[in-house]
């Protein structure tokens, strides 16, 4: 086998060099080919990623904690103590990068002017900077201070539907944990924009707040928390559910189902693209390879007359083929890793900032090299091209070395 | 011709017949014919007589529609492709009109090719490759390609590969047709030399004249049967 190799590897090499316009014209398609499903890939994981970090950015986080029964009945009757003791240590630990607890319930929002339903939302403010983008969305006025701040943080959108403004006051009515009809003022204290998403939706004020307003002091119905690494997500998950088996732990993939199908549906984009410029690629591979196989026909019944058997025919065209694709296979990877690179400061994608808007992505994609998605790809690639040159190749051995010698090119 | 001696090629009842479209060309009606060790041979008749035919039988190219041929004992006939290629790789040389040589090859690896592919030893190749060079002149030349040889010399090549693996005997269709008569000249004195002083058999299809006068034994063919046979002397 190896002496093999070592009589047809440095034919197989100098007739590389033979027709170097078709050999250019190969190792192009191999190269381009797979730079594009390198590139692509890339591209829409990054997408993917930009999508998914925009979904958890802004209020999930990487899982949150419940009662059992709060995705039910969402209101201040489905609450849990403030964390403490072992919860408070793990939150605290080394797993957990950030962690923000909130009280949540429907509520009612009132203007001079106008009556609209609302979250509100109990923060710390030090929690929520920890894991969420929002308050970097301040237009207007100030973030709040702490958990005891006695203002609202509303979305621009709900300011503008209202009517009101920075400094104004709006009154706010929610059910009281006893059932009654809890009833407060709250000045504007900042307004947050660029979260289409949240914006007409959520208000945001302090934790104790909002806690001493519906008469749930020391109760929460919220962790959202981040994890320090996205692998150990579903560890963190069972840690979790060991220490408060009582609640409901959930991952940004139960929480956020559309996050993580796009994550999903990326991989089969990446596939599915893949499979389409292999096709391309297959056409101009096949096609140049016929070629040099029909202009050496002459040369393969010589082959054939000195003593070479038809398999070894095969294997040397087919040799020829893989050093071919090989070489393409090499530059397309170079290709896509100095592309990927270079981007790999962030792909400035404004210009289609409201195709990106629509599909919750920020404005900058940021590109990764991901070896271990380049490789199988390449390889893939790099063995489906080798496969289809079979046909080909099996030409070659075909031919009978009669016919062949008759062949003069 | 002794008869105790085993022939190294024995023909019997050899028909060739190539459909052409809906009809059938006899190519070879009935050959039979035995080459004798140290036979220098030539193959002589009209255009279309069957001399390649009868040469790609031998050389176990091409498979005939009846009759059998024994080339140094192996039967063709019952060879599949792989081991009609080893055959050919033992036990045969050949040298063609043209176009003999792998263009990618110099002609030192042109020739050590056949070495290569009968798996002799890396250490013996080259030497064995520049000797056979040497012994048909062409010193010096051994690292050029084909393209840079002339006709004359790419058949010496040529008959320097035939030669390199000792082969039982040499089949040469032609080989002086491409070349001008001085050179012709030479190419046919060199096999003679070669057949003389090494014994080597050589079988020539050839129309010419000049290697006819020097063949030791001369056989004709009409129409795809043997119409002469006639051995010399020298
Ligand atoms: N591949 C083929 N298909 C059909 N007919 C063929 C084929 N090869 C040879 N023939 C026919 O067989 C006959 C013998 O041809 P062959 O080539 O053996 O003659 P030849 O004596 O070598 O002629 P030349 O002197 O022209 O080389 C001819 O009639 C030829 O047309
Ligand atoms: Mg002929």
């Amino acid at each position: 086998m190896m002496e093999t190799f070592r009589i047809l590897a440095p034919l197989a090499w100098r007739n590389l060099w033979r027709n170097p316009r078709r050999t250019v014209i190969t190792l192009i398609v191999v190269s381009v080919g797979l730079y594009s499903i390198l590139f692509f890939a890339a591209l829409i994981e990054a997408w993917a990623d930009a999508s998914r970090d925009r979904a958890l950015n802004v209020m999930t986080g990487s899982g949150q904690i419940h009662t059992q029964g709060y995705a039910d009945d969402p209101t201040i009757g489905q609450v849990f103590p403030q964390a403490g003791g072992e919860l408070l240590a793990y939150l605290e630990g080394p797993e957990i990068s950030g962690w923000a607890p909130r009280v949540r319930v429907p509520a009612v929002v009132q203007s001079e002017y106008r009556t609209m339903p609302l979250t509100l939302i109990g923060v710390n403010p030090t929690g929520e900077k920890a894991i969420s983008i929002v308050p970097d969305g301040i237009v207007e006025g100030a973030y709040l201070s702490g958990p005891d701040d006695p203002t609202i943080f509303l979305g621009q959108s709900m300011v503008d539907r209202l009517k009101t403004r920075l400094g104004k006051r709006v009154i706010i009515l929610a059910q009281n944990s006893d059932g009654t009809l809890a009833e407060q003022s709250f000045e504007v204290g900042g307004i947050y924009d660029g979260f289409s998403e949240i914006e007409d939706m959520l208000g945001f004020a302090g934790l104790e707040t909002v806690q001493t307003l519906l008469g749930a002091e020391g109760q929460l119905s919220e962790i959202a928390y981040r994890v320090t690494d996205e692998a150990r997500l579903d560890q963190v998950g069972h840690d979790l559910g060991q220490i408060i088996p009582e609640l409901d732990v959930q991952s940004w993939k139960d929480l956020s189902p559309m996050a993580a199908m796009a994550e999903e549906s990326m991989g089969v984009a990446v596939f599915i693209w893949l499979w389409v410029m292999f096709i391309l690629m297959a056409f101009g591979i096949i096609n140049t390879q016929l070629m040099a196989v029909f202009e050496r026909v002459h040369e393969f019944g010589l082959l054939q007359a000195l003593g070479m058997r038809p398999r070894m025919i095969l294997l040397i065209v087919t040799l020829e083929s893989s050093i071919l694709v090989g070489i393409g296979t090499l530059m397309g990877i170079a290709g896509a890793v100095a592309t990927i690179q270079a981007m790999s400061g962030g792909l400035d994608i404004s210009f289609l900032a409201e195709g990106a808007a629509m599909a919750g992505v920020g404005q900058v994609l940021y590109l990764k090299l991901d070896w271990g998605q380049l490789i199988e790809l390449s390889i893939i690639v790099w063995l489906l091209s080798v496969a289809v040159t079979y046909w080909p190749a099996r030409k070659a051995s075909k031919f009978s070395p009669v016919e062949a010698m008759a062949h003069v090119s | 011709m002794c008869p105790e001696q085993t022939p190294i090629v024995s023909c019997r009842g050899l028909e060739k017949n190539y459909r052409q479209g809906t009809i059938d060309v006899p190519a070879l009606q009935g050959v039979d014919l035995d080459i004798m060790p140290g036979d220098f041979a030539t193959l002589a008749g009209p255009s279309g007589s069957g001399k390649t035919t009868l040469l790609n039988m031998i050389g176990g190219l091409d498979l005939p529609s009846a009759g059998s041929v024994v080339l140094d004992g192996e039967t063709l006939e019952n060879l599949n492709k792989s081991q009609l290629a080893q055959l050919r790789l033992d036990k045969i040389g050949f040298v063609f009109q043209a176009y003999n040589l792998i263009p990618v090859l110099s002609a030192v690896e042109n020739i050590e090719f056949v070495l290569r592919l009968a798996g002799t030893p890396a250490s013996e190749r080259h030497q064995r490759a520049m000797e056979s060079l040497h012994e048909v002149g062409l010193d010096g030349l051994e690292n050029r390609r084909p393209s840079h040889l002339s006709g004359g010399q790419q058949q010496r090549v040529a008959v320097a590969r035939a030669l390199i693996g000792r082969p039982a005997i040499v089949l040469a269709d032609e080989p002086t047709a491409n070349l001008d008569s001085k050179t012709a000249q030479e190419l046919i004195d060199l096999m003679a030399q070669l057949n003389v002083e090494r014994g080597i058999t050589f079988l020539m299809g050839t129309h010419d004249a000049r290697v006819i006068a020097r063949s030791r034994r001369h056989i004709e063919m009409t129409d795809g049967r043997i119409t002469a046979d006639e051995i010399r002397g020298s």
